[in-house]
């Protein structure tokens, strides 16, 4: 049976600007089970972090987050209130972020970090504490986890410091962990050992993930389910293979075609998408990606906000075109 | 043809030499720039990459071995400058490698007036050339850096680099922070500009899929030293050093990926 340990659905984040809410990530639906992954794809700005911090109830100033529901194994997340959220973020949602150098005190030594966390959420005495850090490091991959202990985090290098930060997340026995770019600063070697540990950790825990990245080739490579998002609504949602293989999305195409891969040389030059993403609160009624598109149908696209489309099995892609070829209806 | 810059037997040792914390951050190394072609310099952190182009350029000097310019031996200060002339730097960060309070117009006139190299009253028609050569608007002279996009502010940072028409560009890790629809921007606009101007380029990158795009000549750097070096497409496609094997086989997707582009944009 598959435990589906969160499920949202038409999740809103909006912020308070000049006349009116502006909206920032747009009903974003999206589920995780246990044991699996779910990567979340897009652009600087496409709404992705908001995502996350929103599931953690840490979205910044004033952003008000609506939806239909956020159920997270049995609880409300939208009915929290403060002492809720003490009590799922960290311990039960655990986040892992992008640049560990800024997650970890310089002034603390590393168990003492995550003794403190242990300890802020388990009610347990500091040898005991000690003990889940020692077994939280181990399974982060060091080899010699007591003797990480007493380190600072300036005596690590960045991948053992992303290491740590995975320990940290660790060390409450989370059931979620979201993963925000947590590989993006890292050297490629590197970055495919801390793949590999993530991988690890879900099949040996049980662990959800969810893990935002802006490159295609990694969400390959963590498998599970792809949600590509641009600016701030769902383009094209499925499988992660079926996604890379069969992209329906006009904008999902072009970041492929953008990306350069082992086997790109410039006889076959890259396809930059022309122009710049909308800012927040300049999108029309039409389709999110509507003046950037190339195969955009006028009158159609420029008018309302596509809705789903069935591509394949559990893939499908919010794109007029697609639905009007799938159609076969002339334009 | 004797290359525009030729490093030779490049080793550099940060530290007092005999002290046991002296840290060797180049071994020996050699690397030459021909005129026209793009060369890549590829390695983790800390390979040394950064370091071997700041000598190249005499931002930093190497405790051993000789920089040529030309087939020339650069020795002393005056030909260090003269070098700069020629041999452009773009660095990573655009966001602090353009002073927040000076306008963008003035930051791409001040290399001209710097090197002397044309009257006042021409500046501003280089700068707005410069600019739409960048693919950017004239009036973005009028702005501030805070002002622009990262890939905008990259495409300055670039307008910049060529104020002085340089023969080589030195390109440190300059789409690393950069979105891939922005970075695909950005490295079509170089290909662009070096089939017009015909400039040389030295592309620095940990990013082995860029590199395979961009550069007709690679060198894999690893601790310091140069481990594997020769034409883009061998080396890519049959690698002899294991560490050039790891690193192609830690790329993201590198299993995952099809020799041939599968998706087309059907209109």
């Amino acid at each position: 049976m598959v435990d589906r340990v969160l499920n949202v659905e038409d999740m809103s984040v909006k912020y308070p600007g000049r006349g009116g809410l502006i909206t920032v990530v747009d009903q974003v639906s999206l589920s995780v089970d246990a044991g699996k992954s779910l990567v979340i794809a897009g652009e600087s700005g496409s709404g992705k972090s908001m995502i996350c911090q929103a599931l953690l109830g840490i979205v910044p100033g004033a952003g008000q987050v609506s939806g239909t529901r956020m159920d997270w194994r049995g609880k409300n997340l939208l009915e929290l209130d403060e002492a809720g959220w003490r009590s799922v973020r960290g311990s039960e949602i655990a986040m892992v972020f992008q640049d560990p150098t800024a997650a970890l005190n310089p002034l603390i030594t590393v168990g003492s970090q995550i003794i403190d966390v242990i300890r802020t959420h388990r009610r347990c005495s500091r040898s005991e504490a000690k003990n889940r850090a020692i077994e939280s490091l181990e399974l982060a991959g060091f080899s010699e986890p007591a003797q990480q202990l007493r380190r600072y985090p300036s005596e690590l290098s960045g991948g053992m410091r992303q290491r740590v930060a995975i320990a940290l997340a660790l060390c409450c026995e989370p059931s979620l962990i979201i993963a925000d770019e947590a590989t993006s600063n890292l050297d490629v070697s590197i970055q495919a050992k801390i793949v590999t540990l993530l991988h690890e950790l879900k099949d040996k825990l049980g662990l959800a993930l969810i893990f935002v990245t802006h490159d295609l080739g990694l969400a390959s490579e963590i498998g599970g389910d792809l949600l590509v998002m641009y600016a701030g609504s769902m383009v094209e949602y499925g499988p992660v293979q079926s996604v890379l293989d069969n992209p329906s999305h006009p904008y999902t195409i072009g970041l492929l075609q953008s990306a350069p891969t082992l086997h790109s040389t410039r006889d076959n030059p890259l396809k930059p998408i022309p122009g710049q993403p909308p800012r927040p609160g300049t999108i029309g009624t039409g389709a999110p990606f509507v003046e950037r598109c190339p195969v955009a149908v006028q009158g159609v696209c420029d008018r309302k906000r596509p809705t789903w489309t069935r591509v394949g099995a559990g893939h499908q892609v919010a794109c007029h075109r697609f639905a009007l070829d799938k159609e076969g209806g002339s334009l | 043809m004797t290359p525009i810059i030729d490093a030779k037997n490049i080793t550099k040792v940060f530290g007092a030499s005999r002290s046991p914390h002296a840290a060797r951050a180049l071994n020996d190394v050699s690397v030459d720039v021909y005129p026209g072609e793009t060369v890549g310099v590829v390695g983790e952190s800390g390979s040394g990459k950064t370091t071997l182009a700041r000598i190249m350029i005499g931002i930093e000097s190497a405790t051993k071995g000789q920089v040529y310019k030309d087939g020339h031996l650069l020795e002393s200060r005056v030909d260090w400058r003269n070098l700069r002339l020629n041999v452009q730097y773009v660095f990573q960060d655009p966001f602090t490698a353009l002073c927040p309070t000076m306008r963008i117009g003035a930051a791409l006139a001040e290399p001209l007036s710097v090197h002397k190299k044309c009257p006042a009253s021409e500046r501003l028609g280089r700068v707005s050339e410069m600019l739409k050569k960048v693919g950017l608007h004239p009036d973005m002279a009028r702005r501030l850096p805070v002002q622009l996009s990262g890939g905008q502010r990259q495409r300055v940072s670039l307008a910049r680099a060529l104020m002085l028409e340089p023969s080589v560009l030195i390109c440190d890790e300059i789409v690393s922070g950069l979105d891939v629809s922005v970075q695909a921007q950005v490295l079509q606009l170089l290909v662009d500009l070096q089939k017009d101007l015909g400039i040389s380029i030295v592309f620095i990158s940990h990013d082995l899929r860029v590199i395979r795009y961009l550069c007709d000549r690679v060198y894999v750097m690893y601790k310091g030293e140069v481990v594997e070096q020769g034409k883009t497409g061998p080396i890519f496609e049959n690698p002899s050093h294991q560490y050039t094997k790891n690193l192609l086989a830690s790329i993201p997707g590198a299993r995952h990926d099809k020799s041939t582009p599968v998706v087309q944009v059907t209109s």
